[in-house]
């Protein structure tokens, strides 16, 4: 096998023995095979959607949602450190949805007020009229 | 750097041994799908049945249902972090969704909204339109009202055949009312009487004063008393006709006043009469 070659290679053979390796053992399996590296686009994407929601100022809207997706980058970061790549990657990967979940969740509720508000302001008007009709059209 | 390319074989090895375990016990065990797999299908179902909402984020609801199918994968064991993860990223993703159809309904929504706005204020400037015009009318009318009232007034008095004097006006009953030295009325002339007991039911304010006058036959006192017995005549059919009697004064003038002269019977025709005095209440009708 491939084992016998030299140490002396470049990484990239080596990562090809150990996927070959992962694969002859089970194709779902591959990722527990600690060959995976550091989640570099996840971390950039979970950084990229909590600076999307910061901006959007889902804070206030949805501050348990930023709170956590802060916490779990916080925690993907320590994963790298402590070189847990499939832990890192998964807490990046939440700290992403939580964020855009946020922006989300922010964007609905305040397209709903603005329709609330316009409801509300249309039911005064109603009223307004009605009461008016009511006293016999005198102002 | 990643520590395993430093010793990869061991990796290979230990990786080896590893999933292959792993691969047994998950054999052994029938595969159960993670927990709050379940709740999370349950969710995107109730998302995905909400006619209002279902339509409105087709990507979103893609990728959630996507999410939830790899949540809903067997788990590989007890200690399968990637299955909680993968329940926790379908139930973000789901709510994801949600949040993003519900922003997208508020903004479809929102055109009717500030169409029924304009409406609304249509409908308000339009009634606004519609209580300054009848307001307008209703002073109109009521400025016609007025008119036609004083025009009424006018008509009724030129009815009553009365005459405008200072005192007021003036009706004058002619003696053919009365049988020459009797006080009752004769039957026959009473239209002028009720012509003035309908004008008195209209005008509630007014009250009259009646007078009667003879020509010279007969004494000074006897002229005097057929008078004042014409004039209470008078007063007697006013009341009859409902008339209040606190309204009424009478007085007999016997032949003292005079309109015409008496040396000749047409003169002393003239001057056997009741006068009917009707007062002006607050502006003097008779001036009209």
């Amino acid at each position: 096998m491939t084992l016998a070659q030299p140490a002396v290679h470049a990484t990239r053979p080596k990562h090809s023995l150990i996927f070959a390796a992962c694969i002859a053992a089970g194709a779902t399996f591959a990722a527990g095979c600690a060959g995976t590296p550091e989640p570099t686009e996840q971390l950039v994407a979970a950084r990229q959607a909590l600076t999307a929601a910061e901006q959007a100022q889902a804070v206030e809207h949805a501050a348990d949602l930023m709170t956590e997706s802060r916490t779990k980058l916080g925690l993907a970061e320590a994963a790298v450190r402590d070189d847990e790549m499939e832990r890192a990657a998964r807490l990046a990967d939440e700290a992403r949805i939580d964020a855009e979940l946020a922006t989300a969740q922010a964007a609905a509720m305040k397209a709903e007020a603005v329709n609330d508000e316009m409801r509300r302001s249309n039911e005064t008007l109603l009223k307004e009229m009605q009461r008016q009709n009511g006293a016999g059209g005198t102002r | 750097m990643n520590t395993f390319t430093r010793n990869p074989g061991t990796f290979v090895r230990l990786a080896a041994v590893a999933s292959s375990g792993l691969l047994l016990a998950a054999c052994a065990s029938s595969p159960t799908a993670p927990a709050g797999a379940a709740a999370v299908r349950a969710e995107l179902t109730r998302l995905q049945s909400d006619s209002q909402l279902a339509t409105r984020a087709p990507k979103a609801i893609h990728d959630a249902e996507v999410a939830v199918a790899a949540a809903e994968r067997p788990e590989r064991g007890d200690a399968d972090a990637d299955a909680a993860h993968r329940v926790y990223m379908a139930e973000r993703k789901v709510a994801l969704a949600r949040a993003l159809a519900t922003a997208r309904l508020a903004e479809d929504q929102r055109p009717q909204l500030a169409q029924q706005r304009d409406e609304a204020r249509l409908t308000a400037r339009t009634e606004e339109a519609v209580a300054a015009r009848d307001e307008a009318m209703t002073a109109r009318a009521a400025t016609t009202v007025a008119q036609q009232e004083s025009i009424d007034l006018q008509r009724e008095i030129d009815a009553l055949r009365a005459r405008p004097t200072d005192k007021g006006l003036v009706l004058t009953l002619g003696d053919v009312l009365f049988t020459t030295g009797r006080a009752d009325l004769k039957q026959g002339a009473l239209a002028d009487v009720d012509r003035l007991v309908a004008f008195l039911n209209k005008y509630p304010d007014r009250t009259v004063t009646i007078e009667g006058h003879t020509d010279s036959v007969g004494s000074a006192a006897s002229n005097e008393t057929l008078s004042h017995n014409r004039a209470d005549a008078v007063q007697s059919y006013l009341m009859q006709r409902g008339i209040d009697a606190s309204r009424i004064q009478t007085r007999g003038m016997g032949e003292t006043v005079t309109v015409a002269s008496n040396a000749t019977p047409g003169g002393r025709q003239q001057n056997r009469r009741v006068e009917i005095i009707v007062s002006n209440p607050q502006s003097p009708v008779g001036t009209m």
